[in-house]
């Protein structure tokens, strides 16, 4: 899989611009910057597809050991019978480029490393086409993240496991269940055979939104 | 039988998936395999068994991933769990002479830098395991694709154990691991930190593994073992690409590369070991026949010492104030400047000294080692005089280094070889004894003969000791300089080794100096200097060594001459960027750091240091800051500003170094990611701006322990700590971090940051400040210490 290009925009809005456009030499900077990662990183990713059971307040994969706990993800699945889980990551080398950076040039290293949050979701894109396009007649439902709503984010080290990903993809989690490589990601997909009803997405009709800290800064996690 | 009887035989054959079998007889994915050592002895008897009658010679025992980290919540210790596994196997072994090989994979979590496990920790569960496996017949460390983790696996072999090991590593199409480590790197290291076999394992089918193990074949000398995967598993059915016939035809293959051992990874089972055999029954075992060039290595990168390298030689106090006050503050960032300024300018080794009275050098050599490598992939040349100290740095050395260095004396031959011998490394043997610096080049040469024929009665290679034939100073010794080109010569030619000479030492006392520095350098090039050691950054001694390269037809088509001067003229008749209205504060302003740094040694001409930075520097970044808080600028902007605020410092910082002056401080500030958390570009974008503000910062780093706080606090007298935190799962350990803080009584404010955090939280947690983002860490600075 490789990337040619990098979502800019999404690099410039995490870097803080809003709708503001940076100026020419910050722009010249992201072009510089999006040259180096796409020289470095090799991203790859790694998915199976699951028959899956409900079990309560949890989603038995099939299979294996892993059971995904809480009302979203439940919600998330509870039209399909099998889900997709995949892990995606942009590789080490984008680990050791920013480390570097940090050394060299600490503004290089923040646009970097915006860059690299763009692109890891770039290559989930790409990864989901890929996989659809493997699976025929199937309906999807959008990725869902260990960590979004009130999926435990205390599951990576099983849901890597399960996908067999240290060895595939390099990809680990440390204690604390964060991904190393650090730009990578986990995401589960719900297939059915029959149509999902679009448009759960959001805020709305998260379990966790009174006390979600990210939505009272006015960001969102992802769900 | 033993490994090495069984080595005799042209080919050995290994056993095939663990994994994939388990999961026929039903294990659940996700659930450690090593627990059916002891709830399912009998399936792993009667996989073993299949495995001995398809004909593999040494079976691996069931013990992977039987460490403490992935058994934990299983209930099982690691003695258990490896003890019946070895049980198992020999029950299954009964009266055969197969091998059984302690199978060790990976422990789970990286190594730092790109996780949070030591190397320390990462031996002490390796070695853990050895203990455990001891009734073994060989050791086997597979599937590894970081070179660190394996260097401490090793190591914690052959330190408590004298089984023989097998390395084997995971690489992908790219001819690297996930980590980046080469097969050059892998071989150079593991062959010198004495592995008695390496090889492949895992990823990828034999075909796409071919070119892989054709490289790793030209690399080393030992036998080669492969256990390639039978291709890749579907996402759905989850059955793999490759079947029995194929596999052992594309096995077959590899047997003129001269691979010894032969097995299957992920998705192979009995039959591909029986077709194997039969396919290989009638091939024949080939012995390569390798040299193996004068290298050293890090994980990422490979140097062949095979036309001049320069060594950098810039770190290192020695004349040098402000490096020696970084080094007494511990500022381990300065360290990594000067060696990435180096690379910049052409090193391709960097010389490594820290050796200062008055600081624990051992420690600090570990530190701006793993530092270093943490950020530029260049060998480093470990030096220092002191065994301990060089051994401390060997040990955490990932790759393959070179010690500077061994001389002639009794007592130094004794101590540093036998550790450049067990760490892998190469060694610069230095023409001086117990009667000190020959004078005549012969009885230079002598003394070279003498440190190569004691490194290689220990088992060091020749390629491996690099001479110091002694540069010295012209100025005093004049008729010297001729010895010691012509001692260069003939160390070169009779002896065959590399040589290396420190060279800037020629013109000490000398007018002029660089003109006598690269002249003499491109003398010592021409009688067969391979190791140059200088300073990279001096234009004209790499102009030089670019300039050697091309006319001794190195440099093939000028390409790198080129690369580097072909558009020089342009750049001379480009008009100078700095114009003359240009003063400090607009410098700050557009983050120009370079011009920054000239203005700020011009004002430095008649200005005094502490009124450039009260009355412009501070004043331009409030500036700054102020334009950040109300969104006129956005933060890459800020940091730009302030890095260039960052070189204006490092000016002053020098002039008064220099003067003898002491900067004035305007407190001392720690900056943490607390542990478990490795995110910590926020933090350090904090530490930047407060030191800007004349704060000390002492920045513990990433994933810091809640003790490590206190202690540091508590011992540097610090009032004011910054912590930050960008995960869930790790706002427990800030809370435990500010908790113990103040248990102990600690007289300090503590500040919070981080993605996940609020106001409300951070007040919640017992922290004073939370800090919105980085300008606000300086307001709070400002409020506590003033």
């Amino acid at each position: 899989m490789k990337l040619t290009e990098l979502d800019q925009s999404e690099a410039i809005r995490y870097l803080g611009y809003g709708s503001q456009k940076p100026d020419a030499k910050i722009l010249a900077l992201l072009n510089d910057c999006e040259k180096k990662l796409l020289e470095c990183i090799s991203p790859a990713y790694v998915y199976r597809v699951f028959d899956i059971a409900y079990d309560g307040g949890a989603v038995a994969v099939e299979g294996t050991s892993l059971k995904m706990e809480g009302g979203d993800i439940c919600k998330h699945l509870e039209k399909c019978g099998k889900c997709v889980l995949m892990c995606a990551t942009l590789s080490a080398g984008a680990d050791r480029l920013i480390r570097r950076l940090e050394a060299e040039d600490m503004t290089e290293a923040v646009i970097t490393d915006c860059l690299a949050s763009a692109a890891v979701e770039q290559v989930c894109n790409m990864a989901e086409e890929e996989i659809k396009s493997e699976l025929d007649d199937c309906f999807f439902t959008w990725r869902f993240s260990p960590g979004y709503g009130d999926f435990p984010i205390g599951i990576q080290k099983d849901f890597l496991e399960v996908l067999n990903a240290p060895k595939r993809i390099g990809v680990n989690s440390t204690e604390s269940m964060i991904l190393t490589p650090r730009k990578s990601v986990t995401a589960v997909m719900g297939i059915s055979d029959t149509e999902i009803p679009k448009g759960r997405r959001g805020c709305v009709t998260c379990k966790l939104r009174e006390k979600c800290i990210y939505r009272r800064k006015g960001e969102r996690c992802g769900f | 039988m033993d490994f090495k009887t069984l080595l005799k035989k042209d080919f050995v054959f290994l056993d095939g998936a663990m994994g994939t079998m388990l999961q026929a007889k039903g294990l659940k994915m996700g659930v450690a395999p090593e627990t059916l050592n002891i709830e399912k002895p009998e399936w792993l008897i009667d996989i073993h068994r299949q495995y001995i009658e398809a004909g593999a010679d040494i079976i691996y025992a069931n013990t992977f991933g039987a460490n403490r980290y992935k058994l934990g919540e299983y209930g099982y210790s690691v003695k258990e769990a490896t003890e019946t596994a070895i049980e198992n196997a020999k029950a299954a072994r009964g009266d055969s002479e197969v091998l059984i090989a302690l199978d060790i994979g990976p422990i789970g979590q990286l190594l730092e830098p790109a996780g949070t496990l030591s190397f320390e920790e990462a031996y002490d569960i390796f070695k853990e395991m050895v203990i455990a496996g001891s009734d073994c017949d060989i050791i086997v460390f597979e599937t590894m694709t970081d070179l660190y983790e394996l260097k401490a696996a090793v190591l914690a072999a052959k330190e408590n154990s004298s089984k023989p090991v097998v390395c084997t590593m995971t690489f992908e199409e790219n001819m690297r691991t996930f980590t980046g480590c080469g097969i050059s790197s892998m071989a150079l290291t593991l062959e010198g930190l004495g592995a008695d076999a390496i090889g492949v394992n895992c990823s990828l089918g034999p075909k796409e593994l071919y070119p892989i193990v054709k490289e790793l074949c030209s690399w080393t000398k030992l036998p080669v073992a492969v256990k390639p995967n039978a291709g890749l598993p579907d996402p759905v059915t989850n059955e793999y690409s490759v079947f029995p016939e194929e596999f052992a035809q594309l096995m077959k293959e590899l047997a003129p590369l001269g691979v010894k051992m032969f097995g299957g990874c992920c998705g192979t089972s009995p039959e591909y070991i029986r077709a194997m055999r039969k396919s290989l029954a009638d091939a024949d075992y080939y012995n390569r026949a390798v040299k193996i060039p004068s290298a050293c290595c890090c994980a990422t990168n490979t140097v062949i010492i095979d036309q001049p390298r320069v060594i950098g030689e810039r770190i290192n106090p020695t004349g040098k104030k402000r490096f020696k006050e970084a080094l007494l503050a511990g500022d381990i960032d300065y360290i990594l400047g000067q060696g990435i300024e180096q690379i910049r300018a052409g090193a391709d080794i960097l010389d490594v000294n820290v050796g200062l009275p008055g600081i624990d050098e051992k420690g600090m050599m570990v530190r701006a080692v793993k530092s270093l490598q943490s950020v530029v992939d260049v060998p480093l040349q470990l030096d220092s005089t002191i065994p301990e100290v060089l051994e401390a740095g060997l040990r955490i050395y990932n790759g393959k280094p070179i010690v500077n260095s061994v001389n002639g004396e009794e007592k130094s031959l004794n101590s540093v070889l036998p550790l450049v011998k067990k760490y892998g490394a190469a060694v610069v043997g230095l023409c001086l004894d117990e009667n000190g610096i020959p004078k005549s080049a012969r009885e230079r040469f002598e003394i070279a003969r003498r440190i190569v024929s004691r490194a290689e009665s220990i088992g060091i290679r020749r390629e491996d000791v690099y001479i110091d034939c002694l540069t010295l100073t012209a100025s005093a010794e004049q008729e010297g300089v001729t010895e010691t080109l012509n001692a260069v010569e003939r160390v070169k030619k009779e002896l065959g080794c590399k040589t290396v000479l420190g060279v800037s030492n020629i013109s000490f006392g000398l007018p002029a100096r660089e003109i006598v520095n690269h002249n003499f350098l491109m003398m010592a090039l021409t009688k067969g200097l391979d190791l140059p050691i200088i300073n990279p950054n001096v234009e004209t001694m790499m102009q030089t060594v670019r300039a050697y390269k091309l006319l001794a037809n190195i440099d093939i088509n000028s390409a790198d001459f080129i690369s580097h001067y072909g558009a020089r003229k342009a750049e001379e008749n480009k008009p100078r960027q700095e114009s003359a209205d240009l003063n400090l504060d607009k410098a700050i302003e557009n983050g120009l750091k370079s011009e920054g740094a000239r203005i700020t040694e011009r004002l430095l001409e008649n200005m005094d240091a502490m009124d450039i930075v009260n009355n412009m520097l501070i004043p331009a970044l409030d500036k700054t800051g102020a334009d950040f808080e109300t969104g006129k600028i956005f933060l890459p902007q800020l940091i730009q500003s302030a890095g260039a605020a960052q070189s204006c410092f490092e000016v002053i910082k020098n002039h008064l170094a220099k003067s003898g002056e002491k900067s004035e401080s305007k407190g001392k500030i720690i900056v943490a990611t607390v542990k478990g958390d490795i995110h910590d570009i926020g933090k350090n974008i904090v530490k930047v701006l407060l030191e800007n503000y004349g704060y000390d910062v002492i920045d513990l780093g990433k994933d810091v322990d809640c003790q490590r706080v206190v202690d540091c606090a508590v011992e540097n007298g610090v009032h004011l700590v910054g912590l930050s935190a960008l995960m869930t799962t790790t706002l427990a350990s800030m809370e435990e971090t500010i908790r113990l803080l103040r248990e102990n009584n600690v007289d300090c404010k503590v500040m919070v940051g981080g993605a996940v955090l609020t106001a409300e939280y951070a007040e919640k947690i017992g922290a004073d400040f939370y800090a919105k983002d980085a300008k606000e860490s300086c307001d709070i600075a400002k409020k506590v210490l003033g």
